[in-house]
């Protein structure tokens, strides 16, 4: 059945699609409204489980404790409350709990404006935790990717053990198209770990070997651990090197842009090429370095001050153009004519 | 012979532990494993859940499927397990410092949401596995590496945080009242609900040492000296005293009892006071606290906000604080129960 729905609801019911059984969050613009969804729908479906938690730390801890538990988890916030789930995503990687985490972005740093997108979070979610770790991250671009990618995120996290980031913001969320998700088909990966109850483990955040012993002072230990880990997360990410490619004829300049921007900048494929990454973490590697080769400029729109710029020239091996939407400022006329600026300044 | 099978619940096989000689955490884990066996509590039916610090190892050690959370974390944790599996029995293993600091946000929230978990705290007073910090419930005036001139501030009291809303369960032992131990852990457990148990114990090499104790033994004996059992159910534990305080439902909070206004007492027959007579009665020196309100003078020594104090918040003693009164939020009543002493002379300002 076709409704109009937004992308909120459409990452709400593809988490139930995806077979999701729990839900904490703590109420934070623009995800609010996933948090209410759920509260409805557990009040209609009593094996959902929810959670409105005292903060988003508790609300992170908890989808985590879920994971373990045995239930599919998901939790939704936004930049400042994403930033207090660091100390639990770190642990997530760390006990290995599949799990989803919504993240709809807004203009940062700190409160900034919360009902201005941005697309500001990227190192956060790259990075924002203790030690190395690998996470996989989506971002969609309409409603019906919402619901999709929120299955697809699922269904790697389940692959990759690991809290997958599923990033929208504050503009994609609150996007209202007409979908039909009923009718849409999409595979769903089952939980394979045993939940608790069942043996003598310990799920730690110590550095431990393959039987739950911890080993604080063993460096060997630890790096088989972690390749383990990183090779398990790279294989996962591996099977969704999801991506949108729109080449132009006769141009010889490629945009890159994704979420909000990547709609915004859609009516000037009929003059460049254009380049969409999906999966944001792990950087699309070998796909950019094969679609960026036989262009003479690379133009990196993107909400935030180069942050996936950054990420294009370390896996491309050469300088990017930055166009910066910052503060919420989205407009497709002051984007072309910083376009024209940069290519000007780069003798184009 | 003495029973030990308890071992079971335990994973003999990582002994030794990583505590210190005498450390009272040895005695809380055996004893929760030894009331978890007389329950037949076991890994195909409980969880045990810990946070970060010395006390947090324990969960590791048990024979159980075992969750150890980030610093703080432990509650909220084992909450979410309770809540996806009730089919399951949560156990929280963890420390003051954890419970109480970086996880006390969680503590009121998750005894608010009145969890069916038990949590064992063992509380020995500092944080011991980072060097022995001055902690939450570090005693006022205990010296410690971060607090070399005596800690400044009053502890945390847990057992009056924890028994402000039924229902609740909270129970203070030591690990050197063993057998009063014993019985908590026993009703702890049974307990439906959410059941916490402050177990006093020692960090004789952190803690112990710099407060003038050579031994552990030294101080279970200053334990026993500090606190003392009390039988029966209680509500409310005072701060030397072991024992369960819990309730199951709310207190129904008693009616307010009316205030019984006083007959006029005739204005003229009371003694006359100047301000500056007044003023002399401000609760100085073993003085009486007069204040005057709409023009008599009341006399508020028993008032137990002024005890000893020269000031209660705004109000001061030896005062007309009519207006004071006025824009107060409590009220006239709170005077009028007081006796009154004199009348207070009128003077015409030129300034008023």
């Amino acid at each position: 059945m076709k409704r109009l729905i937004s992308g909120n609801e459409a990452i709400f019911q593809g988490t139930i699609r995806a077979g999701a059984s729990y839900f904490a969050g703590y109420p934070i613009t623009p995800s609010s409204e996933i948090l209410q969804q759920a509260s409805l729908h557990a009040e209609e479906n009593p094996e959902f489980r929810f959670l409105q938690a005292e903060d988003e730390i508790a609300a992170a801890v908890a989808t985590i404790s879920a994971s373990l538990a045995g239930a599919k988890a998901f939790t939704a916030t936004s930049g400042p409350g994403f930033s207090l789930m660091q100390e639990a995503l770190g642990w997530g990687h760390a006990v290995e709990a599949p799990c989803v985490f919504v993240n709809s972005m807004r203009v940062g740093p700190s409160t900034g404006m919360p009902t201005q997108p941005a697309q500001a979070d990227l190192l956060q979610v790259k990075g924002g935790s203790a030690g190395d770790y690998y996470p996989i991250a989506f971002y969609p671009n309409s409603v019906e990717e919402c619901f999709r990618l929120t299955v697809t995120a699922f269904n790697a996290a389940e692959e990759s053990l690991s809290p997958v980031i599923l990033l929208s913001d504050a503009f994609l969320s609150h996007l209202y198209e007409i979908v039909d998700l009923e009718g849409m088909e999409v595979k769903v990966i089952p939980r394979k770990r045993e939940p608790l109850g069942r043996g003598q483990r310990l799920f730690t955040g110590i550095a431990h070997d393959k039987m739950g012993n911890t080993k604080t002072s063993h460096p060997e230990i630890y790096q088989e651990w972690l390749w383990e880990l990183k090779d398990r997360h790279h294989q996962a990410a591996g099977q969704y090197p999801l991506y949108e490619y729109l080449p132009h004829q006769g141009s010889n300049i490629l945009l890159i842009a994704f979420g909000i921007t990547s709609r915004i900048i859609s009516p000037l494929k009929k003059k460049f090429s254009i380049f969409r990454p999906i999966r944001i973490f792990p950087i699309l590697e070998k796909e950019l370095k094969e679609v960026t080769q036989s262009y003479r400029h690379i133009i990196v729109i993107e909400g935030n001050d180069g942050q996936y710029a950054g990420w294009v020239e370390w896996a491309i091996g050469r300088k990017v153009l930055r166009v910066p939407c910052l503060g919420g400022g989205f407009k497709l006329q002051w984007i072309r004519n910083q376009i024209e600026e940069r290519l000007k300044g780069d003798g184009g | 012979m003495m029973d030990r099978s308890y071992k079971d619940l335990l994973k003999m096989k990582r002994l030794p532990h990583t505590w210190c000689p005498g450390c009272g955490i040895g005695a809380v884990l055996k004893n929760v494993a030894m009331a978890l066996r007389e329950l037949g509590w076991n890994y195909q039916n409980t969880v045990a859940v810990s946070g970060i610090g010395c006390s947090g190892r324990m969960a590791g050690y048990m024979n159980l499927d075992a969750v150890h959370t980030p610093h703080g974390r432990a509650l909220t944790a084992a909450e979410t397990i309770k809540t996806v599996r009730s089919d399951l029995n949560v156990i929280v293993l963890s420390g003051d410092g954890d419970l109480a600091s970086i996880g006390g946000n969680h503590l009121l929230h998750t005894t608010r949401r009145n969890p069916d978990i038990t949590v064992f705290c063992n509380d020995n007073e500092i944080y011991g596995l980072t060097g022995g910090q001055a902690g939450p419930t570090t005693p006022k005036g205990t010296k410690t590496i971060t607090s070399p001139q005596g800690e400044p501030y009053q502890s945390l009291r847990l057992g009056r945080i924890l028994t402000t809303q039924a229902p609740y369960f909270y129970a203070r032992t030591t690990v050197f009242h063993l057998n009063h131990f014993k019985t908590c852990i026993q009703e702890a457990l049974l307990w439906k609900g959410f059941s916490f148990i402050d177990i006093i114990s020692d960090c004789i090499e952190l803690n112990g040492r710099r407060l003038g104790f050579k031994t552990a033994h030294q101080m279970f004996k200053w334990f026993d000296e500090r606190f003392h059992i009390v039988e029966g159910v209680r509500a409310h534990l005072n701060e030397d005293e072991l024992g369960i305080a819990k309730a199951e439902v709310e207190e129904v909070p008693k009616a307010i009892e009316k205030v019984e206004v006083k007959p006029q007492v005739q204005i003229e027959e009371l003694r006359l006071f100047t301000a500056e007579e007044l003023q002399h009665f401000d609760g100085t020196n073993g003085r009486p606290i007069y204040v005057a309100y709409k023009g008599k003078i009341y006399d508020l020594s028993a008032s137990p906000l002024f005890q000893g104090e020269k000031r209660m918040r705004c109000h001061i003693g030896g005062k007309d604080l009519t207006k004071d009164i006025d824009i107060a939020p409590h009220g006239e009543d709170s005077v009028f129960k007081f006796p009154v002493v004199g009348k207070l002379q009128v003077t015409t300002s030129l300034f008023e």
